[in-house]
């Protein structure tokens, strides 16, 4: 296990996180194909936009461009996001941790109070990940509308691959322009700091489960070792400030009346 | 090039660098260590230039290739550069906070350099949230600064375009750093999340569609490397940099303070270079350019460059203009 909790969080959500496919992002020897492969189906729709809107009525193209823009929308709504830890992981409270209702009864009423809140905690993160996701949803969605309209707005280029080039580059920014304006607004920062929020509860309460079972068996925790930690830096502290105490009583001068008493007492030795 | 070509020499760029310039360490303090560059030019005369770098992410970026090294800039205008490496904090570290960084290991590097030179006071470059580090230093010891160059430092952190700070005013930041660090994989995914089309989609296919040259590769991997090359945080001095700069924007207020020291911006009456990116996601303009209005130096300058915030290290028209801008404001006090 490591030490670190967040670490054992990220590990901990990966466990609910569904398998990758073969190829993707979350394989390390593949890690490229997902990109390779977004840039052949963003080609194959922008293709197939170009052939359609090429020497078309005017009523074609925009639809052609449209058909492009829901396609994009699409394809990049199947992005996972970077705050997309552990989505699908919880099913509105059917977890094996789950009884989240039910009354704690007996010895291990306090375990069962903890096993509670973590569940609920995790259902928050869950909540609060479809919130987001939902978000950025519409924000695509927006990005798609606006993409449509850039692109009725001039006649489409010959195909080659500058021009898909290009209307990548055009599609990326009418996304990271409708996302800029959702990641602003109070409901995307809120969705995120209950994210968080939930997530810390969560980590905590498990980081406590897990200390109160590492007690029974006699095993260092990390507040035990926390509380040595304190314990040094204060005396490191203390140390410092000898130290230093030390170093300006030695720069300070010392006054004639103390030279002058110092020399009567050597002298009477 | 094909993907399969363009990702075999991704594979192969992978360097590992950690900066080009030769350097040595002069001092060090537990994980911190004090960097001297080796001179290049005939020595320009001022001051030497003691460069505090952020906490977030490694330094190594002012330096990362020989034609993209802001360090190797400043020496070829005959600078004498510091660079100050926080290292990377474990959890011995959980406890150290923002006074400890300040009083400690940045007031320790500047007298270190300071007793080396036989000088009372310094040049200082704080780059992002080492330019937050060095106004408060600054302001607690404005005897010790000569003259103070802010790169794409946030002063004002709620200037209405901060979007980290939107997100972080309503986290409860204790109950996120709890009693350990803060991990630096986690930072990274908000990172990502200011700008996700861009930075974890549109970069990437890039390479594919239009795959630079061998060299222009090994350039994307060191950034690369860099960028996921993140130090957790130690947990106490990050919950006070969240709660007082992002939440409550003392600095900005005038309320801030150091270990019971008021670190008062209009207190500060020393030469300031602000420069800044017009294009930083991280940093909008906004916020720097609050500086203005804050201190109380009379000598103050700001310069904007039509970049983003890592333009303003790497790109190649910030090689051209930045350390020669810095040079030539030095040379003038």
């Amino acid at each position: 296990m490591q030490a670190d909790p967040w670490r054992q969080w990220q590990a901990f959500s990966a466990l609910f996180t569904p398998p990758a496919p073969a190829g993707s992002a979350r394989n390390g020897a593949s890690s490229f194909a997902p990109f390779a492969d977004l840039t052949e189906r963003f080609n194959d729709a922008a293709r197939a936009y170009l052939n359609g809107a090429a020497n078309a009525p005017t009523p074609a193209v925009a639809a052609a461009a449209r058909g492009f823009s829901e396609s994009l929308r699409e394809l990049f709504g199947d992005m996972p996001l970077p705050w997309n830890l552990g989505a699908g992981s919880a099913d509105g409270g059917a977890s094996p941790l789950s009884a989240l209702h039910s009354p704690a009864l007996g010895a291990t009423r306090e375990s069962q109070l903890r096993a509670q809140r973590i569940t609920d905690a995790w259902r928050r993160v869950d909540e609060a990940q479809r919130r987001l996701q939902r978000l950025a949803a519409d924000a695509l969605r927006e990005a798609a509308v606006a993409f449509a309209a850039k692109l009725a707005a001039a006649p489409p280029p010959a195909p080659s691959t500058e021009a898909l080039h290009k209307l990548y580059g055009a599609w990326i920014d009418c996304a990271e322009d409708a996302y800029a304006r959702a990641a602003h607004g109070e409901a995307f920062c809120s969705a995120l700091a209950e994210y968080v929020n939930a997530s810390s509860a969560w980590r905590n309460e498990l980081q406590a489960s897990i200390e109160h079972s590492a007690k029974l068996l006699d095993l260092p925790a990390r507040s035990e070792i926390n509380s040595l930690t304190q314990r040094l830096r204060a005396v490191e502290g203390e140390l410092r400030g000898l130290r230093e105490a030390r170093r300006a009583k030695a720069k300070t001068p010392e006054p004639k009346a103390a030279k002058l008493k110092r020399a009567r007492r050597k002298a009477k030795r | 090039m094909t993907p399969a070509a363009t990702f075999a020499a991704l594979a192969a760029a992978n360097t590992g660098t950690t900066g080009c310039s030769e350097r040595q360490v002069v001092w060090q303090s537990g994980k911190v260590k004090l960097y001297r560059y080796r001179p290049t030019a005939r020595p320009a005369a001022s001051a030497p230039l003691l460069i505090v770098y952020a906490l977030v992410n490694r330094p190594y970026m002012m330096d990362l290739q020989e034609d993209r090294s802001l360090i190797r800039g400043l020496l070829s205008e005959g600078l004498d550069v510091y660079l100050i490496d926080w290292g990377y904090p474990d959890g011995a570290d959980r406890f150290t906070t923002l006074a400890d960084y300040i009083d400690e290991h940045l007031a320790g590097c500047v007298e270190q350099v300071l007793q080396a030179h036989r000088l009372s006071d310094l040049n200082m470059l704080g780059v992002c949230q080492g330019g937050v580090l060095s106004l408060c230093f600054s302001a607690l010891y404005p005897q010790r600064v000569k003259n103070l160059i802010t790169m794409v430092t946030p002063v004002d952190f709620h200037s209405p375009a901060d979007l980290l700070s939107k997100w972080a005013r309503h986290i409860d930041v204790a109950a996120f750093v709890g009693a350990g660090n803060v991990s630096g994989d986690v930072l990274n995914q908000l990172f990502l999340s200011l700008m996700p089309f861009r930075l974890t989609q549109q970069k990437y296919v890039d390479l594919v569609a239009e795959p630079p040259d061998r060299a222009g590769l090994e350039n994307f991997m060191r950034v690369e490397q860099w960028i996921f090359d993140s130090p957790d945080q130690a947990g106490a001095a990050f919950r006070e940099f969240v709660t007082w700069f992002y939440q409550e924007n003392r600095l900005a207020q005038n309320r801030l303070e150091i270990a019971g020291r008021k670190v008062d911006l209009h207190s500060l009456r020393l030469p300031i270079l602000n420069l800044i990116g017009k294009r930083d996601h991280l940093v909008p303009p906004a916020a720097s350019l609050a500086l203005r209005g804050l201190v109380g130096s009379k000598d103050y300058t700001a310069l904007e460059f039509d970049l983003g915030h890592i333009g303003m290290y790497i790109s190649a028209r910030a090689q051209h203009e930045v350390p020669a801008s810095i040079a030539k404001w030095l040379a003038s006090r």
